[in-house]
C-alpha cells in the first residue's frame, strides 16, 4: 500500500472531500438530493394512477380480477428482503468484511432479480389472461407506466450493485475507500424499496377496501 | 487530510465493531417486524368489515411504518446528519402535499359521464378483441 | 519528487499580458493515462482541451458562448413574429411557420437561453464566491454543460428537417408536414397527440426530456457545492445573496423537473404506444397535463428570475457603496418565493373552471408571493438610499431592472386575481406581464451580470459609452415593445395570433411594437459588439475594478486555472470589503496548500460520450416517428453509447496532476 502509485490514488479519492463545513460525505449527499427529486418523480407517476383510479368508477374490469395479491404480497416481502441484505452489505464492508460484503450483495442482486421475475410474470399474464395493455383506457397506461418505472429503477440498481460486485474482485477494489459508494448505492436501493412500499399501499391493497 | 465522514472503515476501533454489530440486530428485528407487518396488510384486506374507514387507515399506518423503518434505519438517517432527513423530508413533503392537492382538484363529477369509453370501459372492449 | 521551487516572474505583471500565472506543475512524466488504461486528453490542443475540460470557468464561459447563440437564434423567432405582425392580414410567414416561430420562440428563449445564461453565471461565480477549488463534481458539470448542448441540438435540428421537406427531401408517409414544434411552448395536450401535430412534437419532447436531465444534473451538483464546498469561516449567512439565489434556484429545479419528466414520458407514450394518458378517446384528461405541465411550470418562471435577483442583489450594494439593505430578509424572501411557488401553478389555469375553494385558494397564495417579492424590492431601494451611487453601465441596467421588474409584477398581480385574469387569459396583456418580468427582469440583469463580472473573467475592461447607448435602447426598445402590448390586449387582441382583420383597431399599436423590437433588437446588437471589442482590445481590468464585495474579487482577472492559492479563510460577511475596509479582526485569512500543491482534476472525453448518446437517442426517437427505418434500433445504439460512457467515466478515475502556485500569487490577500 506504501507504492507512490497507491499513494497518489488514494490522495485523488480523499480530495473531493477537503472542506466540508457540514461534515456531511459529498456522494451521500447528492445521493439524498437525488432522492428527495426522486420522490416528485414517482409521486407524480403514482398520483396519475390514482386520479385516473378515482374519477372513472367504471374501468370495464374490476381490478381485483386483474391482481393477484397473493404474488404481489411475496414480490414485496422479497423486495424488503433484498433491502435487508443491502443494509447488511453496506455494514459488512464499513467493518472491512469483504467476503460478508459479497455474499451479502449476492443476495439483493438474487432477491431483486427475483423481484424482477415477479413482474415479469405478472405483466405477461394481465396481458394475456385479463387482456390489460398499454392501450386499454387510463387503468393500462397509468399501471404498467409506474410499475414499469419502478421495475426499470430495479433493474437499474441491479445493474448498478452487480458492477460493484465484480469491481470487489479487482485489485483496485479497497474496502476502506469504496465503502461509501456501495452505501450510496445502497441509498438508491432502499429507495427503490419504499417507493414499491407506497405503491403496494396505494395502488394494490387499496382496491380491496 | 483524511476526513471523519470520508468513511474511512475503522476495521480495528472495536468500540466501532461494537456498533456495527447491534446495527446488526437492528437490522435483523426491523425486517422481521416488516415481514410481519406485510403479511399482516395481506390479512386485513380481506376481513369483512363494512365501511371499511379502519382499514384504509390501518393501511396507511401500516404501509408508514414501513416506509420510517426502511428511510430511518436501512438508509441510516437516525445515525447520520440532521441535514440529510431534512432534505429528505421536504422532497417527500413537497411530493405529498403536491399529490393530495392534485387528489382534490379531481373529482368524478368534472366528468362526461356520457362518453362512451366512460360507459363501457375499455378494458372490456380490448378483451373482446383479443378473446376467443 | 515534487518541485519545491516556486515560479519566478516579475511581480505585478499585466493580467492582459500575460493572463495566466503559469506555475510550476506537477505532472507524471509521460502520456498521463486513466486507471483503465486509455490516454486522458490533458495538456492537447485548443480544441480538445475545450471539449473535455472540467474546469468550471471554462464550462461557465462555453455555456454563455451557446446560450448567447440561442438567444439570437430566439431573437430573430421574434423579429419574425414581429414583421408578421406589424400590419393588419398580413401574410409573411404562413399560420404553419408562425406556430412554429412562437412555439420555437418561447422554448428557445427559456430552455436555450435564459436558464443556461443563468447557469454560465452559476459556473463562473460560484466556487469563486465560497473559495473553493472547483464544483463538487467537476465532470458531472462537464456532462451537464453537453447534455444541454445535446438537448438544444435536437429541438433545433427541427428547423433542417423542415427546410428539407420544404425541398421535397423528407417527408412522413401520409403524415403531418410540420416538423418543428408547433404546439406552444406548454405543449397543452391534446395537441400534442399524432392526430394533432408532427413529429416537431417529437423533437420537442425528447428535446426537453434531455435538457431537464442537464438541469437536474447541474443543480444536483450547486446544491453540494454550496452546502459542502465552502471555504472555511463562510457560514451559510456570510453567503453572496447571489450564491444564495443560486442554491434556491437549484432546489426549485430539482423538484420541478421532475414532474415534467413524468408528463412528457407519459405524452410520449401516447405517440409511440397508443396510451391514453392525455388521448381523450381512451378516457385521458388534458387537464391533467396543464396541472402537470403548471406544476413544473410555475417553479420554473422563479428559476428564470431568482438568479437575476441574485445578480441584481451583488451590483447595487458594490455601486451603492453600502451594504446590502436587510441582508437575511432579502435571503429569506427568496426561499418564501421559491417554496411558494410550488403551491401556486393553478393559476395559470384559472379560466378553465377548477371550482370557487380552488380558484380563491390559489388566487390568495398568488397574491401572497407578492409579497416577498416587495420586501425584496424594497430592500433594494433601501440600499440605494443614501448610498454614493456611481452609474457605471451594470448600474444603470440593475437601476432598469427594478422598475421594469417592478412593472411586470404590478401585472402579475392584476392577474391574481381569477376575476381580473378571465379577462387577461392568452391575450396580449399576458404577452406584455412576462415579457416585462423575462426582459426587464432576467435579461436586463444577465446584461448588468456580463458588464459586471465581463473584467473578471476576461481580465479586460470595457471602455467608451458604447455600453450607456447599449443600455438606453434596450430600455427603449424594450419598453415600445412591451407595453402598448398592454393595451392591446385589453382591447381584445389574442396571444398566439398569425394576424388580425383591418377594423380591428389594432394596427397603429402593433406598428409601436414592430419598431420597438427592432430597436431592442438593435441594443442587443450593441451590447455583442461591445462584448466583442472589449474581449479583444479592451484595457487592462486589474484584480478589483469596482471595489467588490466578494472572493471573485480577491483573486486575479482572469482567475487562475486553480482559482485561490491559499484557501481563504472568511471572517465575515461580504468577506472581501471586511477585509478591505473593516476592523483588522475581519481581515482575510488564507490556508496554504501544503507540500503537495493544489490537485488539479484530470479533462475527460466521457461527460461528451455520454451526453452524445443522448443526442442520438432524442433525433432517432424522433425520427422514428416520421417512419425513418432502422431509428429504434439507432435509439438503442444511444443509450450503449451513454451507458458505456457512464460506466468508462466511473473507471477512469479522477487522476489529475498538482499546481505549485507562488506563495503571494492570488488567492487570499495577504
Amino acid at each position: 500500500m506504501s507504492s507512490p502509485a497507491a499513494e497518489a490514488h488514494a490522495h485523488a479519492a480523499e480530495h473531493p472531500v477537503e472542506h466540508m463545513p457540514t461534515g456531511l460525505n459529498t456522494k451521500k449527499l447528492i445521493m439524498w438530493l437525488f432522492l428527495a427529486s426522486d420522490c416528485m418523480f414517482f409521486g407524480t407517476l403514482i398520483t396519475t394512477h390514482l386520479i385516473y383510479r378515482k374519477i372513472y368508477a367504471n374501468l370495464g374490469v374490476d381490478p381485483i380480477e386483474i391482481f393477484d395479491i397473493e404474488l404481489t404480497t411475496a414480490s414485496s416481502f422479497i423486495l424488503l428482503m433484498s433491502s435487508l441484505f443491502m443494509a447488511l452489505a453496506v455494514s459488512a464492508i464499513h467493518k472491512g468484511n469483504v467476503k460478508s460484503f459479497r455474499w451479502n450483495l449476492i443476495g439483493v442482486i438474487v432477491f431483486g432479480g427475483l423481484f424482477l421475475a415477479g413482474q415479469v410474470y405478472e405483466f405477461n399474464h394481465f396481458v394475456h389472461y385479463s387482456g390489460l395493455t398499454l392501450e386499454s383506457g387510463t387503468f393500462g397506461s397509468t399501471f404498467y407506466l409506474m410499475t414499469g418505472t419502478h421495475g426499470v429503477h430495479v433493474a437499474l440498481g441491479i445493474l448498478w450493485l452487480l458492477s460493484w460486485l465484480i469491481y470487489s474482485y479487482t485489485p483496485r477494489f479497497n474496502s476502506a475507500e469504496h465503502a461509501i459508494d456501495v452505501e450510496t448505492a445502497g441509498l438508491y436501493w432502499h429507495f427503490v424499496d419504499i417507493v414499491w412500499i407506497v405503491i403496494f399501499t396505494a395502488v394494490y391493497l387499496i382496491e380491496y377496501v | 487530510m483524511s476526513d471523519a465522514a470520508t468513511a474511512s472503515p475503522h476495521h480495528d476501533d472495536p468500540q466501532f465493531l461494537k456498533e456495527e454489530q447491534k446495527k446488526y440486530f437492528t437490522f435483523m428485528n426491523l425486517a422481521f417486524l416488516m415481514t410481519a407487518l406485510t403479511g399482516i396488510e395481506l390479512v386485513i384486506i380481506f376481513l369483512p368489515f363494512p365501511g371499511s374507514l379502519l382499514i384504509f387507515g390501518s393501511l396507511i399506518f401500516l404501509s408508514l411504518v414501513k416506509f420510517v423503518g426502511v428511510i430511518f434505519w436501512f438508509m441510516h438517517l437516525i445515525y447520520d446528519k440532521k441535514l440529510l432527513t431534512v432534505i429528505f423530508l421536504f422532497g417527500m413533503t413537497l411530493a405529498a402535499g403536491t399529490a393530495t392537492a392534485l387528489m382534490f382538484l379531481f373529482s368524478e363529477s368534472h366528468v362526461d359521464q356520457e362518453l362512451p369509453f366512460y360507459q363501457e370501459g375499455l378494458i372490456q372492449e380490448a378483451q373482446d378483441e383479443s378473446g376467443p | 519528487m515534487k518541485s519545491e521551487t516556486t515560479f519566478q516572474s516579475t511581480t505585478m505583471a499585466p493580467p492582459v499580458e500575460s493572463p495566466v500565472h503559469e506555475p510550476p506543475v506537477d505532472r507524471p512524466a509521460g502520456r498521463p493515462r486513466s486507471n483503465i488504461g486509455l490516454v486522458r486528453p490533458d495538456g492537447r490542443g485548443f480544441l480538445v482541451d475545450w471539449l473535455t475540460t472540467v474546469d468550471h470557468k471554462k464550462i461557465g464561459i462555453m455555456y454563455f458562448v451557446f446560450a448567447m447563440g440561442f438567444f439570437l437564434v430566439g431573437g430573430i423567432e421574434a423579429l419574425l413574429i414581429r414583421a408578421q405582425l406589424a400590419v393588419a392580414e398580413n401574410n409573411l410567414v404562413s399560420p404553419q411557420t408562425y406556430n412554429q416561430l412562437f412555439t420555437m420562440h418561447g422554448t428557445t428563449m427559456i430552455f436555450l437561453a435564459v436558464m443556461p445564461l443563468s447557469s454560465a453565471f452559476f459556473n463562473l461565480l460560484i466556487p469563486l464566491q465560497i473559495g473553493a477549488r472547483d464544483v463538487a463534481f467537476p465532470r458531472l458539470n462537464a456532462f451537464s454543460l453537453w447534455t444541454f448542448v445535446a438537448g438544444a441540438v435536437i429541438i433545433n435540428l427541427s428547423w433542417f428537417f423542415q427546410a428539407a421537406e420544404a425541398l421535397g427531401w423528407f417527408g412522413v408517409a401520409g403524415g403531418h408536414t410540420d416538423m418543428v414544434p408547433a404546439v406552444g411552448w406548454f405543449g397543452y395536450a391534446p395537441l400534442t397527440m399524432t392526430e394533432y401535430s408532427g413529429i416537431g412534437t417529437d423533437f420537442w419532447i425528447f428535446g426537453l426530456q434531455v435538457l431537464g436531465i442537464a438541469s437536474i444534473a447541474a443543480a444536483l451538483n450547486f446544491i453540494v457545492t454550496i452546502i459542502n464546498f465552502r471555504a472555511p469561516g463562510m457560514k451559510m449567512m456570510r453567503l453572496p445573496v447571489f450564491t444564495w439565489m443560486t442554491l434556491i434556484t437549484s432546489l426549485l429545479i430539482i423538484f420541478a423537473f421532475p414532474p415534467i419528466t413524468v408528463a412528457l414520458g407519459q405524452v410520449m407514450f401516447d405517440r409511440f404506444f397508443g396510451t391514453s394518458f392525455f388521448n381523450v378517446e381512451g378516457g385521458g384528461q388534458p387537464i391533467l397535463w396543464q396541472h402537470l405541465f403548471w406544476i413544473f411550470g410555475h417553479p420554473e418562471v422563479y428559476i428564470l428570475i431568482l438568479p437575476a435577483m441574485g445578480i441584481i442583489s451583488e451590483i447595487l450594494p458594490t455601486f451603492s457603496r453600502k451594504p446590502l439593505f436587510g441582508y437575511s430578509l432579502v435571503v429569506f424572501s427568496g426561499a418564501v418565493i421559491g417554496f411558494l411557488g410550488f403551491a401556486v401553478w393553478s393559476h395559470h389555469m384559472f379560466t378553465t373552471g377548477l371550482g370557487k375553494v380552488a380558484t380563491a385558494a390559489f388566487s390568495l397564495l398568488t397574491m401572497a408571493i407578492a409579497v416577498p417579492t416587495g420586501v425584496k424590492i424594497f430592500n433594494w431601494i433601501g440600499t440605494l438610499w443614501g448610498g454614493r451611487i456611481k452609474f457605471s453601465v451594470p448600474m444603470v441596467l440593475a437601476l432598469g431592472f427594478i422598475f421594469m421588474f417592478m412593472m411586470g409584477g404590478f401585472s402579475g398581480i392584476m392577474h391574481s386575481s381569477a376575476p381580473a385574469d378571465a379577462q387577461q387569459q392568452d391575450s396580449y396583456f399576458v404577452v406584455a406581464h412576462f415579457h416585462y418580468v423575462l426582459i426587464g427582469g432576467s435579461i436586463l440583469a444577465i446584461l448588468a451580470g456580463t458588464y459586471f463580472w465581463l473584467p473578471k473573467f476576461t481580465g479586460r475592461m470595457w471602455y467608451g459609452s458604447l455600453g450607456y447607448w447599449m443600455s438606453g435602447l434596450v430600455l427603449v426598445g424594450f419598453n415600445l415593445t412591451f407595453f402598448p402590448m398592454h393595451f392591446l390586449g385589453l382591447i381584445g387582441m389574442p396571444r398566439r395570433t398569425h394576424s388580425y382583420l383591418e377594423g380591428t383597431g389594432w394596427q397603429p399599436l402593433n406598428i409601436v411594437c414592430t419598431i420597438g423590437a427592432f430597436l431592442l433588437a438593435f441594443g442587443i446588437l450593441l451590447f455583442l459588439i461591445d462584448l466583442i471589442r472589449t474581449v479583444r482590445k479592451g484595457p487592462p481590468a486589474g484584480n478589483d475594478p469596482w471595489d467588490g464585495r466578494t472572493l471573485e474579487w480577491s483573486i486575479p482577472s482572469p482567475p487562475p486555472v486553480y482559482n485561490f492559492a491559499k484557501t481563504p479563510v472568511v471572517k465575515a460577511r461580504d468577506a472581501l470589503w471586511a477585509d478591505k475596509h473593516g476592523s483588522s479582526r475581519q481581515k482575510l485569512g488564507g490556508v496554504e496548500s501544503g507540500s503537495h500543491g493544489i490537485h488539479m482534476p484530470s479533462n475527460s472525453w466521457m461527460p461528451l460520450v455520454a451526453s452524445a448518446g443522448l443526442l442520438l437517442v432524442g433525433v432517432s426517437m424522433a425520427l422514428k416517428q416520421a417512419g425513418v427505418p432502422f431509428c429504434g434500433y439507432l435509439a438503442i445504439g444511444g443509450l450503449v453509447i451513454t451507458t458505456v460512457g457512464i460506466y468508462l467515466w466511473a473507471l477512469e478515475g479522477p487522476g489529475g496532476y498538482h499546481l505549485h502556485p507562488r506563495p503571494n500569487e492570488g488567492g487570499a490577500r495577504s
